[in-house]
């Protein structure tokens, strides 16, 4: 099998290859001849665009990082506009930005083919929440596609742009993290060549296609959207993923779509009940199509419905019930025969399984004792910041300065990025509810345990105005975030608090580049998605221009530099902007940026005094018996920080 | 063969999900399904990863149910013992390098490493066996201390278990790694395949 590179553009239908489901998402826009796609990196969507970016080079299509979700859905979205097959992707999380345009955009629609790409985090494994986007794609009137496995995501992506031009609607497609961070045979499809020809006519079809306030106006505007509902209705009933198996005398069904069918179908064949139920897979998940479920209602007694996220499918389905089967017994998650919460799996669904079949799952009791006993040996692999991070620095020298100058209670807002760590907490220990009526300070015994709130991108720095216009008075404010962060949401809110006058301290902990979802450049890195050169923006320049005044920039390694920054910030009777400014250690040591240093400890001079454990590397060691801290040579990358904080000169940098 | 269900356990920057990604290829390029889940935590160096990779022709699903793994590989033995305590079938066995990569929280005093000896205890109490490597010194011999997972990819296939011909994976290595290291690689599966033997 051949490089992923030359696999996604080579035109060799028929072939059988393993793809990512984002990458079989990429290759479906590819084979539909994608002329656009922008997209802001979100875990687990990135690599749709990551995909695309390899090809559009060779293949003449654009591809960009956009400074954040709504910006990407409005470059794609104009692309479609003037008639170009246009693409979107973001994280569950993302859709939350764009939501402005999306619901007025589809007023008057596309020309163009234009399909929009949500990843979903059911379990919230790389997310703050679990949303289930797919009630979005409802919400704004417009046909929802979820794939079942890889080779499904490509086939829909590709089937999507032609539906979105037959509809002149954006069309939806739901992804997971089990669809899209989870790889499967594909089997490759014609690269179908379009000239994408950019056209534009501003009553095409109708006056004013692209303004929703030309005449006839927003009003009429909807009514075309709702005269579209029957097409889409229509629509639905043919697409192929929507899939009837119903055998004569079957009374009991599944009705899934997504991967909660692959679960589904794979816990069927587990139980050994496939001839007894009566199978209904959808692909649109929203809406349903209606006369399928009908027909299959009619002639059961008791359906399952398995899907991932909210029961969406389930509440369709219950009216489409209530009209032509009300003596239908229908199980799902507003029934507590799947759980309302997580992801599912083929053991949950097999458990609803047996409550369709009305049989009983019994647990072996033995072996789940002997399990319970094994999983006391299992120690935690906590997630922590990586050996030579600079935000162990920035972190540090936050403490440091917080415990000088830091009053009775500080409030330190998070962000999203690496550094959202700083709120992961440590493994092992209890966080107990507290039920104070005054403000309470805890100590921060590692970086850990610095963000006292954290939400969503850019969502920091606006809590903390609140904060201060709340008249808080126990301690000083800060708010943190990274530098993709800090271009993609914070800017508004710099000028809000300017504007507003507003107080406290904003840490901009810059690595130049978005280090957490896995390094793709953003408008401090000097690259494009491509991998070209491009200007590269000053944070400093930025806040400047926002008419922040107090503003510092320091080297995070510099612990003294940065703590007394901060020390002075938190002193400061104005809104200050420090930006913390250092490559990200991993993106140094790919571009071989860091000297070659080497750390020695001396265990002589060592305390045991654990300040250095403190620090929150992952380099760092203590010996419990010895009651010596240490460094792991493999991880260290000697940056250096250690020296400075052992108040005892037991680490030293080897010249 | 119906179905082969193996995860193959580890640690950020070990190359597992790479491993999981070269035996579903060469799979594929046999003419069977495959499916690989990706489990892993933020994306970091150092995190405990696990892949789970199902191999069949009805497979549907990426995740490996409860107690079904046919066999757990792991780059790392606490890793291992994390993953078969939920998914190894009662008579799957774990093949585990026995080298560790201590955890952080390890590494300061704030929980304990399992002894080997306990590791094994307690894949016997579930009714496993384990099949030790010492792959990490294995890939030293190769010449490349981070062909670890080619090892471990050797001692895989010398269980004679995986339902696809040496030669699809060795090609499948070929065509993933890194370029300059694929002798490396190659040298690291024979050399593992061959420990697996003696």
């Amino acid at each position: 099998m051949a490089k992923l590179d030359d696999i996604i553009i080579e035109d060799t239908p028929g072939k059988r290859v393993l793809l990512m489901g984002n990458q079989a998402i990429a290759r479906g826009a590819i084979e539909a001849g994608l002329g656009l796609a922008a997209a802001y990196p979100g875990t687990p969507s990135s690599e749709i665009m990551e995909t695309l970016a390899t090809a559009s080079p060779k293949l003449g299509f654009h591809t960009e990082w956009s400074t954040n979700e709504k910006v990407a859905f409005e470059v794609a979205a104009g692309g479609a506009i003037a008639g170009v097959r246009s693409l979107t992707s973001m994280k569950n999380a993302g859709l939350n930005w764009v939501m402005d345009m999306f619901m007025t955009l589809v007023y008057g629609g596309v020309r163009g083919g234009y399909v929009i790409v949500v990843a979903d985090d059911p379990d919230a494994h790389y997310s703050s929440n679990e949303q289930d986007t797919r009630f979005a794609a409802a919400y704004a009137a417009i046909p929802c596609l979820e794939p079942a496995n890889a080779q499904e995501a490509k086939e829909m992506c590709k089937y999507a742009f032609d539906l979105s031009e037959r509809l002149e609607l954006p069309v939806f497609i739901r992804s997971v993290t089990r669809i899209s961070h989870a790889s499967g045979d594909v089997e490759l499809g014609k690269i179908e060549k379009r000239e994408n020809k950019p056209v534009f006519d501003k009553h095409w079809k109708m006056g004013w296609r692209w303004n929703v306030y030309g005449p006839p106006g927003a009003v009429e505007k909807h009514r075309w959207l709702h005269e579209q509902q029957a097409k889409i209705k229509q629509e639905m009933e043919n697409i192929p993923w929507n899939k009837l198996e119903l055998k004569p005398k079957q009374t009991l069904g599944i009705i899934a779509s997504g991967i909660g069918a692959s679960y589904a179908k794979d816990a069927l064949k587990k139980l050994g009940v496939e001839e007894k139920v009566a199978f209904l897979k959808l692909g649109t998940p929203t809406p349903v199509p209606e006369k399928i479920v009908g027909k299959m209602l009619k002639s059961m007694k008791k359906i399952l419905i398995v899907e991932e996220g909210e029961p969406i499918i389930e509440m369709q389905v219950n009216a489409i019930a209530k009209n032509v089967a009300p003596e239908v017994k229908i199980l799902g998650k507003q029934t507590g025969a799947l759980p309302a919460i997580g992801e599912i799996n083929i053991d949950i669904a097999a458990q609803g399984i047996a409550k369709l079949t009305g049989k009983t799952l019994l647990p072996d009791e033995a072996r789940e004792k002997t399990r319970t006993g094994v999983k006391k040996l299992i120690s935690p692999r906590s997630s922590t910041l990586c050996a030579g991070c600079p935000h162990l620095g920035s972190y540090w020298a936050l403490k440091q300065a917080l415990r000088k100058v830091g009053g009775k209670v500080p409030i330190v807002n998070g962000d999203i990025g690496c550094y959202e760590q700083g709120g992961y907490g440590l493994s092992g220990k209890e966080y107990k509810p507290s039920f104070a009526t005054e403000s309470v300070r805890y100590p921060i015994e590692a970086p850990y345990e610095t963000l006292d709130t954290n939400y969503i991108m850019g969502g920091g720095i606006g809590l903390m105005q609140g904060q201060y216009h709340a008249k808080y008075n126990d301690g000083p404010l800060v708010a943190v975030a990274g530098d993709s962060t800090f271009f993609h949401a914070c800017i508004p809110a710099v000028i809000n608090a300017v504007y507003n006058k507003s107080k406290g301290l904003f840490l901009v902990m810059d690595n130049f580049i978005t280090a957490m979802t896995g390094h793709q450049p953003d408008p401090c890195t000097g690259k494009t998605v491509t991998g070209e050169d491009t200007k590269v923006l000053n944070i400093e320049d930025v806040a400047k221009a926002c008419g922040v005044e107090f503003i510092k920039t320091v080297d995070p390694f510099d612990l003294k530099a940065t703590q007394q920054a901060i020390e002075e910030a938190l002193k400061s009777d104005k809104f200050a902007v420090v930006i913390t400014s250092r490559v990200c250690t991993l993106q140094a040591q790919r571009m071989k940026q860091y000297a070659a240093k080497r750390m020695v400890f001396n265990k002589d001079v060592c305390t045991g005094c654990r300040l250095c454990v403190a620090l929150g590397c992952p380099a760092i060691t203590f010996d419990t018996k010895t009651k010596k801290a240490g460094i792991d040579p493999i991880l260290c990358v000697g940056c250096g920080i250690c020296a400075d904080v052992c108040p005892f000169g037991a680490i030293k940098v080897e010249t | 063969m119906t179905e082969l269900n193996l995860i193959i356990a580890g640690v950020g920057g070990q190359g597992s999900i790479l491993a999981s990604h070269i035996v579903a290829m060469a799979a594929i390029d046999e003419g069977l399904l495959a499916r690989v889940g990706e489990t892993f935590g933020a994306a970091m160096r150092g995190g405990a990863v696990a892949s789970h990779v199902r191999i069949g022709n009805e497979v549907q699903s990426p995740l490996v149910p409860k107690d079904g793994a046919d066999i757990v590989l792991a780059l790392e033995p606490l890793e291992g013992l994390r993953n078969i305590v939920n998914f190894l079938k009662k008579d799957g066995v774990l093949i585990t390098n026995i080298h560790p990569w201590l955890p952080v929280d390890v590494n300061i005093g704030r929980a304990e490493y399992p002894s080997m000896e306990a590791i094994k205890n307690a894949v016997q109490s579930l009714g496993g066996r384990v099949v030790e490597v010492d792959a990490t010194a294995v890939a030293q011999e190769a010449g490349n201390i981070r062909t670890v997972n080619s090892v471990m990819l050797g001692a895989l296939a010398a269980t004679g278990e995986l339902p696809f011909s040496m030669d699809a994976l060795k090609q499948a290595i070929r065509d993933n790694v890194p370029p300059k290291t694929i002798d490396a690689n190659i040298r690291a599966f024979e050399l593992g395949f061959a420990t697996m033997k003696k």
